[in-house]
């Protein structure tokens, strides 16, 4: 690895890749980017401390090896072997590895063991311990993996073998132990000579077939304890080693940081998920001195992430619901951002806001989950009429919406361009479509504009708001849609 | 509730005459003053998007007269002093607790806890 710098991959919720690589370019001056689904590789000089700013990936790893899929065949035998030697390296190739991880942390030598010539073979006293406490780390294993499955949903989820990883893994070491006594070598009673670790697989594709998570990780633990004489600990190990096997490449890497990027340390209860609330700021242009509304807040998420990144703006968030408002509230102090963010109880179907007074709305649309979808399709209108009429002219909006209400949002917007300026069959469209074609604040000429559709992506017009992108994301078990609308002038010009 | 949140918030209960809702008289049991970092580029953005009068108005109604000419100078950007002044009118002073009311049609709305409550009813709305 080249004294300036590392290379490094990170993960990535399906969807959030090209936000990802284009923050890792913007932020941490990468280079190098190659990205595919799933992740985003890249070099940077960047410190750890800029690294843990990334907002759009999940977890961040250093990048040992990357190489072509493991060859597949019905020999299970030969295909471990093949992982095996993609791993397993002298016990040296791990302590530079350690090292070079231990210097981007500036970690001094609590554990200093590392660089010891005799590292010491199992020790029962820490794996007594380990099997007692077996069950808090499933606990808290689990947790990271469903993280990680939700963040990965192109691959297939391995929650169920991950526990059983464990187990094997426990199994495995007690079962070492004997081989160990028998060949004369006696745990030392030192401390300072352990070193631990642990595997984590995770396959998918042709390989996922032929063998699971867990024969990988457990053989792949096994060979490498063998190797280098470490010490597994499956609750807090020193090193951990990261396994990423499918159809494209074969990757091994390590962690950079104990918990995901997406958990926020200035997020107290999340809603929704802070990479995609971040990816959709970004999509927004906040400019300095912007004025930014969420009129559907909730619990503040993505005004949180929006006044984190682009703290040059003033943020506000209406709510309708006062529990929803008082999680925003403490979500807002915990961050320290109350000189950026102000709430208002309000409902977006009647803002008490003035006309083109925001630069941006974003929001994301909670229907579709809790009420029923003959009811979202007659409110998106007007929702989308309020979030048009306080926006200014050249402002963006930006909104997430379920499966469910990408597919009524079609039917809207075609609605509202099939049928005749005057004849549309919802009361409320008409006065939107009326109220949205203004031109120079008149609502006398119900122009055109709603035949002259812009056809982008299964997104038309609406009123003067014009389509500008949409991104299909994953939220772990459902896809769901960011639009971005900008609103011009009925004339056409910006 | 900051004054730069009462600078846009208007009344948009059914039947008001246009700018009717606009703007709220403040009614305050409760204010509260916190400083917040001054950024004179930041406040000097700001200026320009603020209903003037209303501004002035406010403060005057919560005790706290903002000693601000009826209109910015033609050279505020580079008058930090006024920009200063600017700046803790609109960003340090917050009403915790009181009343909003629209001028128009009386309609009362209540700030609770920073947070002023403008939900209509079906019928206002």
């Amino acid at each position: 690895m080249a004294a300036g710098g590392g290379r490094y991959f990170c993960t990535a919720g399906r969807g959030l890749e090209p936000f990802l690589a284009r923050e890792v370019r913007a932020r941490l001056g990468a280079t190098e980017v190659d990205r595919v689904s799933g992740k985003v590789f890249f070099s940077t000089e960047a410190e750890p401390g800029e690294l843990r700013k990334l907002k759009s990936g999940e977890r961040l790893f250093l990048l040992l090896k990357k190489h072509t899929p493991i060859p597949v065949s019905r020999n299970k035998g030969k295909v471990l072997h093949e992982i095996k030697s993609l791993v397993i390296e002298e016990p040296k190739y791990w302590l530079d590895v350690i090292s070079i991880w231990r210097n981007l942390h500036g970690c001094g030598g609590q554990k200093d063991n590392v660089s010891q010539e005799n590292p010491s073979p199992l020790k029962r006293k820490s794996e007594e311990a380990n099997i007692a406490t077996k069950r808090q780390k499933m606990e808290q294993v689990r947790g990271t993996m469903s993280e990680e499955c939700q963040a990965e949903g192109g691959e297939r989820c391995v929650v169920p073998e991950r526990k059983s990883d464990q187990d094997c893994w426990t199994e495995s070491k007690t079962s070492l132990e004997d081989p160990s006594k028998s060949s004369g070598e006696e745990p030392i009673a030192n401390e300072q000579l352990s070193f631990s670790f642990r595997v984590s697989c995770r396959c998918s594709g042709a390989i996922a077939k032929i063998l699971t998570s867990q024969e990988i990780g457990r053989a792949v633990g096994i060979a490498l304890m063998k190797q280098c004489g470490w010490r597994a600990d499956l609750r807090d190990a020193d090193l951990e080693i990261f396994i990423h096997l499918n159809d494209i490449h074969s990757v091994v890497g390590i962690p950079l940081f104990r918990l995901p990027l997406a958990n926020r340390e200035y997020i107290k209860t999340a809603g929704l998920r802070s990479t995609i609330a971040w990816a959709m700021a970004s999509l927004a242009e906040i400019s300095a001195g912007a004025f930014v509304l969420d009129p559907m807040c909730g619990l503040g998420t993505i005004l949180l992430e929006a006044a984190k990144e682009w703290p040059e703006a003033c943020y506000w968030g209406a709510d309708i619901s006062d529990s929803q408002l008082e999680g925003a509230d403490v979500n807002i102090r915990t961050a320290g951002l109350m000189d950026k963010i102000e709430l208002l109880k309000a409902s977006v179907k009647a803002l008490p806001l003035p006309s083109e007074s925001f630069d941006a709305v974003i929001s994301d649309i909670p229907f579709g989950k809790k009420f029923k979808i003959t009811k979202d399709i007659q409110l998106l209108p007007d929702i989308l009429q309020e979030m048009e009429r306080v926006l200014r002219v050249g402002g963006t909006i930006v909104l997430l919406l379920s499966q469910d209400l990408h597919k009524c949002m079609d039917g809207i917007t075609k609605h509202a361009e099939n049928d005749s300026p005057n004849a549309i069959s919802d009361g409320a469209s008409e006065t939107t479509t009326a109220k949205a074609l203004n031109v120079d604040g008149n609502s006398s000429s119900l122009v055109n504009g709603i035949e002259e559709s812009f056809l982008s992506s299964r997104q038309t017009r609406f009123g003067s708001l014009v389509p500008d992108g949409v991104y299909e994301v994953s939220l772990g078990k459902t896809d769901a849609f960011i639009y971005k609308y900008r609103k011009i002038s009925s004339a056409g010009n910006q | 509730m900051k004054l730069l949140t009462h600078n846009l918030l208007s009344s948009h209960v059914r039947g008001l005459r246009p700018g009717g809702g606009f703007p709220l008289q403040i009614q305050a049991s409760e204010v509260r003053v916190r400083p917040v970092p001054f950024n004179a580029a930041f406040v000097a953005r700001l200026v320009p998007r603020l209903r003037w009068a209303a501004l002035l108005e406010a403060a005057e109604s919560l005790g706290h007269p903002s000693e601000l000419p009826p209109e910015p100078a033609a050279d505020y950007e580079g008058d930090e002093s006024f920009l200063r002044r600017v700046h803790h009118i609109l960003l340090e002073v917050e009403v915790l607790e009181g009343v909003l009311q629209c001028p128009d049609s009386g309609r009362r709305f209540p700030i609770s806890r920073g947070i002023p409550n403008m939900l209509l009813s079906e019928e206002e709305a």
